[in-house]
């Protein structure tokens, strides 16, 4: 009775859909907003990479709630998890090779991190994807050495004071500019490693808070998977 | 030198600083952990002040820009490119709502009991709250609202898990999962009215809505995001985790969530519906659901044996009656709305409050008056301006709804009226086997409730007295509101001023 | 009406994804898959959001990476889809927390198992406490007032020792 409900659910679903997909302008776009963006983009905020330009310049405030969300998952995950005993049992460590591979891998995939942040206003990539890599790296040795423990405290700073960064250029711009988030600094050369004004800045602090905020969070669930003794 | 400009730029308070109710709650929600490792005290203060904050610098905005709509280009960057705030009366009265209420059910000022880190990870649980809660106040692009709400739904997750047992868990998680299929469906919308209209920007879409939206498209665009949105205002066929979450939850959080929150829900399916899908059939479909959601949740609150859910199920009964009254057309169903749900926001929240110590059975309620009687006497006041007898403002409300229902006069208009008066009915049945409970001879060992509780409890009764003696004068300014709240044109006009000019 | 060019094709895909994941978590009887229902919903609904970007023949726009002359698509999809993404995430991880403590709780994600186990602790719990509080049969099925644990300073008072409900 209720899988034919939710089938007849899902049926109906799939129909609408399907019938609005079929009278939608697929392919043609109109982008009313992306085209006049794709015309001004360059010479408002001087980022070669023009997602970069709509992620960190016209929709910034998106930007930060998004990374308030993420700040608030991994908040909720904390009260959720909570602490550890400290007599817990714990996953035996990974074998030699396993230690030795990660131990490898660690410094590569922060200086991949890095480099993806610090580039991102000019290629693909940025702070969210190259946070993501960052927190890889922990993942990593996370994964292969479960006794070894993040420290919690120092998460929390980085989280902290990459998030407070963020901010506080938004409002060093709205007390210089009268915007919040306004870009400053001047735009630079294009498509040079310095360039853009704070956008660069802006990535590094997305960046950095979004690798603490996966570790953290992965950190939180390597620690809670060993039931309590 | 700079810090004198500064300063004085501080004082006179400019537009661009509309983004800081929003953006310093997100500040102290970052910092609030490392704060807490420093200082504990200083974390403890921290939320508050930022509250107080927020509210001082909207109140000063409002009374230095008066009543008249202005806009907000996030960043510098001109409207229909970048994200705008808009504030119109309704908007910061709600900006400015959220920061009391959530100082009125902060949690305790102290440290609590999970330990130091628990208490910061709540707190900064909080300021996230309040500022998503603003941030869909304000913002005026629908991608930006939907990040918002997110934030909103997220931070809530954290708040409703705090109790910490294993059924609050499995009652998160579904609220989570109901949250997360919503949200499914709003970005399903969101990408569908993108496609059709390729902008963002609420006013543009309003602009572009005559010729673009008027559709099947257009309506099933609307029942996306009504869906969606309609998860946290407890819509009917979405509200399955309201009961549990409320019953589990932290008293004082459910109170902010059945009174605040679900309410800046409503008031993004409104602008909605005013701005972009003024087409008869996205009312009728609102209405429907709203009369399901006002049956089935007083129903269930008759059926209810213990007061924190009973409150639930109401919750869902009384915003079922205001997706009612928003759908009547025409400005009287904008100022019923909005009636019901500052008249919800008020009474709903107090009676959480009463509902931090009266958290067990109904029955264990019983002769709870001996104990305490002013929460006992709140308790009655609220009880009977939620079932509408005549002076107080429920009253009021109730009949707006009615009238409006009436003034329709469709056949859909006069099965919603039916239903409201039978829900009326349904709902003083309960109230009222409550409220002779209370006053049974019996002794009780229920404690009364704390006196902060009680007070916030109080206040908000004297709130309600007092509008009750002045109801000509609120209901002139709650006009005034309504009228602004349903002005397409001057919404357009506000938010794309450069738009406009450019077209004529 | 529409004809099969590979555009339709993906759209259709994308729309496919979103009723599959939807259908997933209204029939899904485990938890854990509830959730990975839910991520197939997510990307059906992010994979929408792109191609509503998605202009034929169109490069990416970034400048001097490609020809020049070539119209760049939509960029704001691909922002929007970043942010949705990144929620997706934040929301995926907070669900796999909640899971391991559910876990650990009650030792099963199958939801009726868990509804049988909710329910006898329930009932055990009013059977070792003859508290007031905790006769609570609401609306046929036994639903206790949620004995606290760590309320963490939200006023609720903790009648119940911190592992009541651990198995």
């Amino acid at each position: 009775m209720r899988n034919l409900a939710s089938l007849l659910f899902a049926g109906g679903l799939a129909f609408l859909l399907l019938a609005i997909a079929s009278q939608l302008a697929f392919g043609t776009p109109s982008m009313r907003v992306g085209a006049e963006i794709l015309a001004v983009a360059p010479d408002e905020v001087g980022a070669a990479n023009l997602v970069t330009a709509v992620l960190l310049g016209y929709r910034g405030i998106d930007t930060l709630g998004e990374l308030a969300i993420l700040f608030a998952a991994a908040t909720a995950a904390g009260v959720v998890l909570g602490r550890r005993h400290a007599n817990a049992r714990r996953d035996p460590p990974g074998g030699e090779v396993l230690r030795t591979g990660a131990d490898l891998l660690f410094p590569l995939l922060l200086v991949v991190g890095l480099y993806v942040i610090a580039h991102g206003h000019l290629t693909p990539g940025g702070g969210f994807q190259g946070g993501v890599i960052l927190a890889a790296a922990f993942f990593v040795i996370i994964l292969a050495q479960p006794t070894r423990h993040l420290r919690h405290s120092l998460i929390s700073w980085i989280e902290g004071l990459a998030g407070a960064a963020f901010i506080l250029i938004g409002l060093w711009a709205l007390v210089e500019d009268g915007d919040f988030l306004a870009p400053l600094l001047g735009q630079g050369a294009m498509g040079e490693l310095l360039s853009a004004g704070t956008l660069p800045l802006l990535s590094l602090a997305i960046g950095l808070k979004v690798g603490a905020e996966l570790a953290g969070i992965m950190a939180h669930i390597a620690e809670a998977e060993a039931p309590d003794a | 030198m700079i810090a004198d400009m500064t300063l004085s730029r501080l004082l006179a308070a400019d537009v661009g600083y509309l983004v800081l109710p929003v953006v310093l709650p997100l500040l102290g929600a970052f910092l609030m952990q490392p704060l807490a490792r420093v200082s504990a005290r200083g974390a403890r203060i921290l939320g508050p002040l930022l509250l107080v904050l927020s509210a001082g610098i909207t109140a000063q905005l409002w009374l230095q820009l008066g009543d008249a709509p202005f806009s907000l280009a996030i960043g510098g960057f001109a409207a229909p490119l970048g994200i705008l705030f808009y504030a119109d009366r309704i908007a910061l009265l709600f900006a400015l709502a959220i920061p009391v209420f959530a100082l009125l059910f902060w949690p305790e000022f102290g440290p609590g009991a999970g330990g130091r880190d628990q208490a910061a990870r709540r707190d900064a649980l909080m300021l996230l709250l309040v500022a998503a809660a603003t941030g869909l106040a304000l913002s005026g692009d629908l991608f930006n609202i939907y990040v918002f709400y997110e934030l909103a739904a997220v931070a809530s997750f954290g708040l409703v898990a705090l109790t910490g047992t294993g059924r609050s868990q499995v009652a998160t998680f579904r609220y989570l999962m109901i949250s997360a299929f919503g949200s499914v469906f709003a970005l399903l919308g969101i990408a569908i009215l993108y496609m059709q209209t390729g902008t963002l920007n609420l006013a543009q879409i309003a602009q572009l809505a005559p010729e673009t939206l008027p559709n099947p498209i257009g309506l099933a665009a609307f029942a996306l995001m009504l869906i969606g949105f309609g998860v946290k205002a407890e819509l009917f066929p979405v509200n399955t985790w309201v009961p549990e979450v409320y019953a589990g939850a932290p008293a004082r959080v459910s109170a902010l969530l059945a009174g605040l929150v679900s309410k800046l829900a409503v008031l993004v399916v409104v602008r909605l519906l005013v701005l972009i899908f003024p087409q008869p059939e996205a009312a009728e479909l609102m209405l429907v659901l709203g009369v399901l959601g006002i049956l089935t949740g007083e129903l269930a609150a008759w059926r209810a044996k213990d007061f924190p859910r009973m409150l639930a199920f109401s919750s869902i009964g009384q915003l079922g009656m205001v997706f009612v009254a928003f759908a009547i057309s025409g400005e009287i169903g904008l100022l019923a709305g909005l009636a019901v749900m500052l008249h919800h926001l008020i009474v709903k929240s107090a009676l959480f409050g009463l509902a931090v110590r009266w958290s067990g059975s109904l029955e264990a309620l019983s002769g709870a008056a001996g104990v305490s009687p002013l929460a006992s006497a709140l308790f009655v006041l609220f009880a009977l301006s939620l079932i509408g007898v005549p002076p107080l403002p429920g009253f009021w409300a109730k009949i707006l709804v009615l009238i409006g229902l009436a003034e329709g006069g469709t056949p859909l208009d006069m099965m919603a009226l039916m239903a409201l008066l039978l829900a009326t009915a349904i709902e003083a049945s309960y109230l009222f086997r409550v409220a002779i409970r209370l006053y049974e001879d019996t002794p009780t060992p229920v404690p009364p409730p704390a006196r902060r509780d009680l007070g916030v409890a109080a206040l908000l009764g004297a709130l309600l007295l007092a509008v009750t003696v002045g109801l000509k004068p609120v209901a002139d300014r709650l006009g005034e509101d309504a009228a602004q709240l349903g002005e397409r044109a001057l919404y357009i006009q506000t938010a794309l001023p450069s738009h406009v000019a450019r077209k004529d | 009406m529409m004809s099969f060019t590979f555009e339709t094709v993906v759209l259709i895909g994308a729309l496919g994804l979103a009723v599959i994941g939807a259908l997933g978590m209204v029939i899904s009887n485990h938890l854990f898959r509830m959730l990975l229902a839910l991520a197939i919903a997510e990307s059906g609904a992010n994979l929408l959001i792109v191609l509503t970007g998605f202009r034929a023949g169109g490069v990416a726009p970034i400048l001097g990476a490609g020809d020049p002359a070539a119209s760049m698509v939509d960029p704001i999809p691909q922002v929007l889809v970043l942010t949705a993404i990144v929620i997706g995430v934040g929301v995926q991880a907070l669900a796999v927390a909640l899971l391991i403590k559910v876990y650990q709780a009650y030792g099963t994600l199958d939801v009726r198992e868990l509804r049988d186990r909710m329910d006898a602790d329930v009932a055990a719990a009013a059977g070792v406490e003859a508290d007031a509080s905790q006769d609570a049969p609401a609306g046929g099925r036994p639903l206790s007032p949620a004995p606290s644990r760590g309320t963490a300073g939200f006023g609720r008072r903790s009648p119940a020792p911190a592992d009541g409900l651990r198995p």
